[in-house]
Parts: C-alpha cells; sequence; structure tokens
C-alpha cells in the first residue's frame, strides 16, 4: 500500500489511530488476565486448603506431554514475534511465513493437547464422564482435575480462536494490506497470542509440577 | 508507540533460549525435594517468563507508559482478587 494510512474521523492521525488501537488491546488483555485470573484464584483457593490432594493430582497429569507442549508454545510466540518484525520492516513473504509457523504450532499444541485429553479419559481421569481414583482424598483429587479441564480448555478456546486470528491476519498479508506505516492487526493479533502464551506459562507449573521429587 | 524500534531478530532468538532455558529450569527444580520452596521456584520462574514475554515480544519496554499502566492495572487488580480471597481463610 503506498497512498497514506487511512484514518477514521475521530483521530488526528494515522498515529493517534494506532495508539488507540494499542491501548483497546491490552485494556482487553487486562480483561482477560481477570478473566483467567478467577480460575487461578479458585486454584489458589482449592490448593491451599487440599495441598496433599493437589500434589496426589497433579503426579497423574502427563508432565512429559506437558513440558513438550510448553516448549511448542513458547516458540509459537518466537515466530510471532518475528512475524510482527517482519511486518514493521514491510517484508511480506517472511511475515506470511512467520504467521503460517504459528498458527502451524498452535495446531500442534492443540493436537498433543487433544492427545493428552485422551490420555486422561483412559486413565479415568475425566470428571463427570469417568472419573475413578482408589487413593485417599478422592473428591479433593476430582476437584484438581475439575480445575485442569476448565483451565485448559477455556486456554486451548482461546488458542484456537488465536489460530482464527493468525489465519485472517496472514490472508490479509497475501492480500497486501500492510505496510511499514500499517500493520495494526498484525500488532494487536500477535499481543493477543503472546497473552495466551502467558496464561499456559502460569498453568504449565501449577497444573504439572506441583509435587514430582 | 511514538517510534515502533526494530528490534534485531538476534533478540528475539536469545529471548526465545532464555524462555526455553527457564521452562527446563523449572522442569528440574520440580524434581528435587524442596519442600514450599518447589512451589516458590515455580511460580518465581513463570513471573521471569512472562515478564520476558511482556517487555520483549510485547514490546511493553518501548510502547507508551499508559500500555504499562493498563497492564499493571490488570495485575493489581488480580492481586486484589487473589488477596481478598484469602482473608477468608485468614480470619475463619
Amino acid at each position: 500500500m503506498t497512498e497514506a494510512v487511512i484514518t477514521a474521523r475521530q483521530f488526528d492521525d494515522a498515529q493517534q489511530q494506532r495508539s488507540a488501537s494499542d491501548l483497546g488491546i491490552w485494556v482487553f488483555l487486562a480483561s482477560e488476565v481477570l478473566f483467567f485470573g478467577a480460575l487461578f484464584a479458585a486454584y489458589a483457593f482449592t490448593r491451599f486448603r487440599y495441598p496433599d490432594a493437589f500434589a496426589a493430582a497433579s503426579r497423574l497429569t502427563d508432565v512429559a506431554l506437558g513440558s513438550v507442549n510448553t516448549g511448542v508454545l513458547l516458540t509459537s510466540s518466537l515466530t510471532m514475534a518475528l512475524g510482527v518484525r517482519a511486518a514493521k520492516l514491510g517484508a511480506r513473504r517472511a511475515l506470511i511465513g512467520w504467521l503460517a509457523a504459528t498458527a502451524a504450532l498452535g495446531l500442534v499444541f492443540l493436537a498433543i493437547k487433544g492427545g493428552e485429553y485422551y490420555l486422561d479419559y483412559t486413565q479415568h481421569l475425566v470428571p463427570g464422564l469417568n472419573f475413578q481414583y482408589a487413593g485417599p482424598d478422592s473428591r479433593q483429587v476430582e476437584l484438581f482435575f475439575y480445575l485442569y479441564f476448565f483451565t485448559t480448555g477455556v486456554h486451548a478456546l482461546h488458542l484456537i480462536v488465536g489460530i482464527g486470528i493468525v489465519c485472517t491476519v496472514a490472508a490479509m498479508a497475501w492480500r497486501g494490506v500492510f505496510s511499514p506505516d500499517y500493520f495494526t492487526p498484525v500488532e494487536v493479533g500477535g499481543l493477543y497470542w503472546h497473552l495466551v502464551d502467558i496464561v499456559w506459562i502460569f498453568l504449565y507449573p501449577l497444573l504439572y509440577l506441583v509435587s514430582r521429587a | 508507540m511514538i517510534s515502533h524500534p526494530v528490534l534485531p531478530a538476534k533478540v528475539y532468538v536469545l529471548i526465545w533460549l532464555a524462555l526455553i532455558t527457564l521452562l527446563l529450569l523449572t522442569l528440574g527444580s520440580a524434581y528435587l525435594r524442596l519442600g514450599w520452596v518447589n512451589g516458590a521456584i515455580n511460580l518465581a520462574i513463570a513471573v521471569v517468563k512472562a515478564v520476558l514475554v511482556m517487555i520483549f515480544f510485547m514490546h511493553l519496554r518501548s510502547g507508551h507508559y499508559l500500555l504499562r499502566i493498563v497492564a499493571a492495572a490488570g495485575f493489581f487488580w488480580l492481586a486484589l482478587l487473589i488477596g481478598l480471597a484469602f482473608t477468608d481463610i485468614g480470619v475463619r
């Protein structure tokens, strides 16, 4: 796009318009912190009350798959950041490549997570479906798995939305919508993607690493 | 936001290496028998990882100060949420 960036009527200039987008997405992300925050608060409260049950329950999660998935998601944040960098430089092909890599890594994460859910199912760890636990505190262990499925499920939902956003932005890049003067959707989509990564950065130790020693 | 500086790609790769190293550290530390310190290490490493992502990948360092205020406000309210929930345990 060689002509000047189209500025909506309510803004003085393109710079102000971009600042407004940045502020808007950060306000949204702050609200997301509180959305997930309620779940983290529920987790903290329950773990504080039933530390032994949470230690036992956490040992039932698949730490190998969880750790690999953490690496996959951290790597997807790198490819996303490099995508935003390519957009700033006006490197269209590189931008599309990094976005495709980001979406692909997101799909890999979902595939591994899905496989993990299946293993959880075969081990009778799904509350409300087939939960069975022979040890002590089985109700409290079940509570951990309610939180496990709810938090990872809502996270996976965010990731599916993120993959949709990344694909949409990639299609816009393909059509040549972006330039070094205008790449707000890339930037805003990237910020959302990184937030989903941050949520997982906290979920990983809280779900998988409570008591491994 | 005033000027969007383009960081060298090397910076992003180094941050990614740091994140992966921290992931291996948190995983490894979980297998040491340290009692409550295990949880503290895990949480501290998660905070460091999140801050690295926010500062470098999300460009909070070079962004407008308003963005840092908004981000801090989100975590401030989260601290209130969890903090006040725990007063219930404290006074029970």
